[in-house]
């Protein structure tokens, strides 16, 4: 139970920081992508018997860099190339899953989440994950943000946009991952995009922007774990409605001041 | 070391040639005009100088450096691009867009000192911007975020300033002051400027020298130079009609008889 909302508070804090970029950069279509071929990775993990979390973080790296290079080459335009990629990552995941013979109860938590059965191992590596992707966007953020306002402005500031785009959809990529257990593959692009689309609503600027981002996901993830034990519900789901639900009562909140 | 050294460039984008047999040669301090009919080719060449684009064939030399190894660095230009595509609801104050034009001098891994925000707030107040600091970007009239993002492209401070139809939305007050400002600058800090425009007229008085543009040089030299019917015909293309509103008009009234 404790793990549980440790974790959560560490992967919404994670989520409300990338989530204001994902939305700034318009990427919600790549999140949602990503999230999708992360089932491959872990599939391939399944397979091979290595941790699953670490195949699905190389994996969902390696579709990321692949949907950025076959847009940049400019044949296909880049909703298409994620709509191929996700879709047959999740395919190859399905095939490996229906070879390795094993439909356990697993592959039913990486889908949905399962925060019961985190272990203290899995909240360190979701620590060391965390401070990874903090550190990167630290680091980095004014020239994220840069890039994020406008590529050619970056560039003439002696920024170059390809690594930051390459950096960035590493930091997105190890964000997907970590978020697996509390909200499950099916629901984690909600979490990159609904605390930065209310965020968004308010703020004036970007420090406002990640602060209420933050807020948001955290609030989300913790109301939304209290009520799942409370109503005996699904906690990825019920997240993610909380979420919603903040969303849409700020959108109230805005249209009437 | 001159600023800028250009040699035969041409540039082939999708196929079609843009540029061709371009020559240039700018003195570091100069102010040059390059003026000509929208389609001529005028952003293009600015973008090849600013490394943004690749030469087909031909030389280009900034400081005596290929373009692209200068604009890694970043903090040797200050662009101010024709069409600033901004995303509305972007959350940033005018204050922060001036403040981005200070990330070259900056560099990586550093954050904004003091310093940066006094030179950001120098530059804001002299575009006449400053009351206006804490306003979110996407609130501005169009003029406002040129100002603003003309604040920005000096706030660096860079050695060369390059600026495609800055005078988009600023009315004919705002560009004598501009041009004023840009020759004070100029005293102050000994920036070399590229300026492009289609509004021939106003360009002639401030700048040292002008280049007419149309997929081509059809001219460079001297301001007057260009106010020459055989010229402009060229360049436009035919019935040119030059309305002027300085106090070269009576010359202007001379050549067209003339």
């Amino acid at each position: 139970m404790q793990k549980a909302f440790l974790v959560g508070i560490i992967v919404s804090l994670i989520s409300g920081i990338i989530s204001v970029f994902v939305v700034l950069r318009r990427m919600s279509f790549i999140g949602a992508g990503i999230s999708h071929a992360a089932f491959g990775g872990v599939a391939i993990g399944f397979f091979t018997g290595i941790n699953p979390t670490i195949t699905a973080i190389f994996f969902s790296i390696a579709i990321a860099l692949g949907i950025e290079f076959v847009s940049r080459k400019g044949k296909v335009s880049e909703d298409a190339s994620i709509g191929i990629f996700f879709a047959s990552s999740m395919a190859l995941g399905i095939v490996l899953i229906s070879l390795s013979r094993n439909y356990n109860i697993d592959l039913f938590g990486y889908l949905f989440g399962n925060i019961l059965a985190i272990s203290d191992r899995e909240v360190f590596l979701s620590f060391i994950l965390a401070v990874f992707v903090i550190g990167g966007i630290v680091l980095f953020l004014k020239e994220i943000f840069i890039t994020a306002y406008n590529e050619e402005i970056a560039q003439v500031s002696g920024i170059s946009v390809r690594a930051i785009n390459i950096l960035f959809l590493i930091l997105l990529s190890v964000s997907i991952v970590i978020s697996i257990k509390i909200v499950g593959i099916i629901l984690i692009s909600a979490l990159l995009v609904i605390p930065g689309a209310t965020a968004q609503l308010f703020a004036k600027n970007l420090h406002i922007m990640i602060a209420t981002s933050c807020v948001v996901a955290v609030l989300s993830t913790v109301l939304g774990l209290l009520i799942s034990y409370e109503l005996d519900i699904a906690p990825g789901g019920s997240i993610v409605l909380t979420a919603t639900a903040v969303f849409l009562v700020s959108l109230l909140f805005k249209k009437r001041g | 070391m001159k600023a800028i050294e250009i040699s035969n460039l041409t540039v082939n984008l999708n196929s079609l040639e843009v540029l061709k047999n371009i020559n240039l040669s700018l003195d570091e301090g100069k102010f040059i005009g390059i003026v000509g009919p929208n389609g001529g080719g005028k952003t293009t060449l600015l973008r090849v100088i600013l490394g943004l684009i690749k030469p087909s064939s031909g030389n280009v030399l900034v400081f005596g450096s290929h373009p692209e190894v200068v604009l890694r660095k970043g903090n040797t230009f200050g662009y101010l691009p024709q069409i600033l595509k901004i995303k509305p609801n972007f959350p940033i104050r005018v204050v922060d867009v001036v403040m981005m034009g200070r990330y070259g001098k900056i560099g990586m891994l550093r954050w904004p000192k003091e310093r940066d925000m006094e030179k950001a707030l120098e530059y804001l107040s002299i575009m006449g911007m400053e009351e206006l600091k804490n306003k979110p970007f996407g609130q501005l009239s169009g003029g406002q975020q040129q100002r603003a993002s003309i604040a920005r492209a000096l706030a660096g401070e860079p050695r060369i300033l390059i600026l495609d139809e800055p005078n988009t939305g600023i009315d004919v007050i705002g560009q004598e002051d501009f041009y004023h400002l840009l020759n004070g600058l100029r005293k102050k800090i000994n920036i070399t400027i590229v300026m492009a425009s289609h509004d021939i007229g106003a360009i002639t008085s401030y700048v040292d020298e002008i280049a007419c543009l149309n997929y081509t040089f059809h001219y460079h030299g001297n301001p007057l130079g260009a106010l020459n019917e055989t010229i402009l015909t060229e360049l436009y293309g035919k019935n040119v009609d030059v309305l002027m509103h300085t106090d070269i008009c009576d010359k202007c009234e001379r050549l067209r008889r003339g």
